[in-house]
């Protein structure tokens, strides 16, 4: 936390912070999220920049990597790089949709918690604890499994069970906060309760939770892919990788292109968002 | 300390609670019905409506909560869809197998996690190598692992079988059905030879990530013990750097690592689902990956409801297990 809690000081402007953050952002922190960007980039851009349809077969079918094929096609003759353009489109989408509505609930949950106190804060809390204690991937698998496998479902499956470390963040900040003088000079103002909590405690907790949301993109990238490889996302033609590397399983030992680079894209994308996280938090300052 | 651990339990019980009722919600929510699942699509509706009766299904949720508890306390997971056979009865026979991955899998992860905590905390040359590949490791999938693995170590080197338990027609069933301790005890060594080289590339590939974690974990608390007073006292009198880590920083930084081993046992868990599948292990990440395609969903909970309970009650043990071993956490 910087002089602007205190309040003593000018503060300076969200866009001097920025840019006194970027200069003294390292120069591999900084590759990170630029390989990041140009991958949201490519994901946002998948239709033009995809050389073919992620859909429809464009070549024959089991073609090796080549010139016209750079990542081979698969068992229906569809491109593979294609495929994977738009995969990384669903994969990141997916991931941003979860931690959104994670950090949503959690901090309704948090601030709550952390406002309000005494038996709520009690109880919200042991819930949150109570959901803490339960494997977050094996519960969404049987999540999706019950609701029905498909996209949304998955992505609902998830989000259910991952709210709970941003309920405590949340919470715990909103306390710390909630005992500092500016909060007092708030309710001394006659600010009203929703008014003071959106305006005074929630934004106090909003770096920490940005870290953490950042550096959770990685690893819900992979819980993603790991459901999907199971069958449980988008049916079938759909181009998520997870699905695509599963399909392509029984390719393996002959046809090595069709499972691997699909594992290849969840990997490189997981790795860049966990080097991207860990330069955030480098950014925001040690959390 | 007695009542700590009499709390801790109790926690564990109003979780292990919470989990059967969130299973039991989620029952509610599959529009497949019990009793039609049970009688097949041929079953007249009365047959159906009259199954359902039997079956409780007319009562109030809380009652069928209560009959589902009961149920599952006797070891009634009803009957899978798929297989046509009581669910409880295929765990029986799927479990071992997994049993015997996940405990090579969490050696293999302590072991690596112990290897690339120290080697990532100590201060030589190749240290910053060694945790730009824990961040590699921390990011690929487990189907790809065992896409390379098995390409490489089966395929092209051939060293290493990539399917299956076993290769042997007779390998020896005994009492535990973990086939590494059986072959032991029928004194067979070839048979344990064959099922450790089955065992080594799944449990390397459900291992490597744990392994990764741990040794994250066990790195930054071997770099706050190691900048400790009692590590400048050890290293004063004289002692070899060696023993001091071993004697004074690893022994006082291994708290938090054993309890992400705990946790990771829990995960490992979820990621058999996964391996079993890819390696054709039989067992019950392999029983659900069948599951789940036919829409099985006895079995799916009768799953979810295994692992995570072993999740819970693992996880439990290490917070009891600390509880004892460091006065520090006692209060």
């Amino acid at each position: 936390m910087t002089a602007s809690d205190t309040g003593t000081t000018r503060l300076a402007s969200p866009g001097e912070r920025l840019l006194g953050s970027l200069r003294r952002l390292r120069l591999s922190d900084g590759l990170s999220l630029a390989t990041l960007a140009v991958l949201v980039l490519v994901a946002i851009a998948a239709p033009v920049v995809a050389p073919h349809s992620a859909t429809a077969p464009s070549g024959i079918p089991l073609t090796p990597p080549s010139g016209s094929a750079w990542l081979g096609t698969d068992e229906v003759g569809r491109d593979i790089l294609s495929r994977l353009i738009f995969g990384l489109r669903l994969s990141l989408v997916g991931a941003v949709l979860v931690i959104a509505s994670g950090v949503i609930i959690g901090s309704i949950m948090g601030l709550v918690a952390g406002a309000v106190g005494g038996w709520v804060d009690m109880l919200l809390m042991r819930l949150t604890d109570v959901f803490l204690a339960l494997p977050a991937p094996v519960l969404a698998i049987a999540v999706v499994a019950a609701l029905g496998p498909s996209f949304t479902n998955t992505l609902l499956a998830v989000s259910i069970v991952w709210w709970p470390w941003y309920a405590r963040i949340v919470r715990g900040e909103v306390t710390a906060i909630g005992a500092r003088p500016h909060v007092d000079a708030a309710k001394l103002a006659g600010v009203g309760r929703l008014r003071l909590w959106s305006r005074h405690l929630l934004p106090g907790a909003g770096p920490s939770v940005l870290v953490v949301a950042s550096l959770d993109v990685g690893y819900l990238v992979l819980i993603l892919a790991g459901l999907s490889f199971l069958g449980l996302g988008a049916p079938a033609p759909a181009p998520e990788l997870g699905a695509m590397a599963a399909q392509g399983l029984r390719f393996l030992l002959s046809k090595w292109w069709v499972p691997v680079f699909p594992g290849i894209a969840v990997a490189a994308l997981a790795y860049t968002a966990n080097l991207a996280g860990d330069a955030l938090r480098d950014l925001m300052g040690d959390r | 300390m007695a009542v700590l651990i009499l709390r801790r339990l109790l926690a564990m019980v109003v979780v292990l609670l919470v989990l059967t009722a969130v299973i039991f919600l989620l029952r509610q929510v599959t529009p497949a019905n019990p009793a039609r699942v049970a009688l097949g699509p041929q079953a007249s509706i009365g047959a159906v409506e009259e199954y359902s009766r039997e079956l409780g299904l007319d009562q109030p949720l809380v009652v069928q909560y209560f009959t589902y508890l009961n149920d599952i306390a006797h070891g009634d997971f009803q009957v899978s869809v798929r297989t046509r056979r009581a669910v409880s009865e295929d765990l029986a026979a799927f479990v071992p197998a997994t049993l015997e991955l996940a405990l090579y899998g969490i050696m293999f992860a302590a072991l690596g996690g112990l290897v690339l905590g120290v080697v990532s905390a100590a201060r030589w040359r190749g240290s910053g190598v060694v945790r730009n590949v824990m961040l590699v490791g921390a990011s690929v999938p487990s189907f790809l692992l065992a896409f390379g693995l098995i390409l490489v170590m089966s395929r092209n080197l051939g060293w290493l079988p990539g399917t299956g338990r076993s290769s042997l027609p007779d390998m020896p069933s005994g009492p535990t059905q973990l086939l590494t301790v059986d072959a032991i005890l029928h004194g067979r060594l070839d048979a344990f030879w064959n099922a450790l080289r089955h065992l080594i590339l799944p449990s390397a590939t459900i291992g490597l990530a744990s392994a990764v974690a741990i040794g994250r974990v066990l790195r930054s608390s071997l770099h706050a013990s190691l900048d400790s007073d009692y590590v400048r006292t050890a290293r004063a009198k004289g002692l070899a750097e060696r023993l001091v880590l071993r004697r004074h920083a690893l022994r006082n930084a291994s708290g938090p690592a054993m309890t992400m081993a705990g946790l990771q046992l829990g995960l490992m868990f979820a990621g058999v689902v996964i391996v079993e599948q890819i390696f054709a292990w039989p067992g019950i990440g392999w029983y659900t990956a069948q599951s789940i395609p036919t829409n099985d969903f006895a079995a799916i909970a009768a799953v979810t409801l295994i692992l995570g309970s072993l999740y819970v009650i693992v996880n439990t043990a290490v917070d009891i297990a600390q509880m004892l071993a460091d006065p520090r956490i006692r209060r």
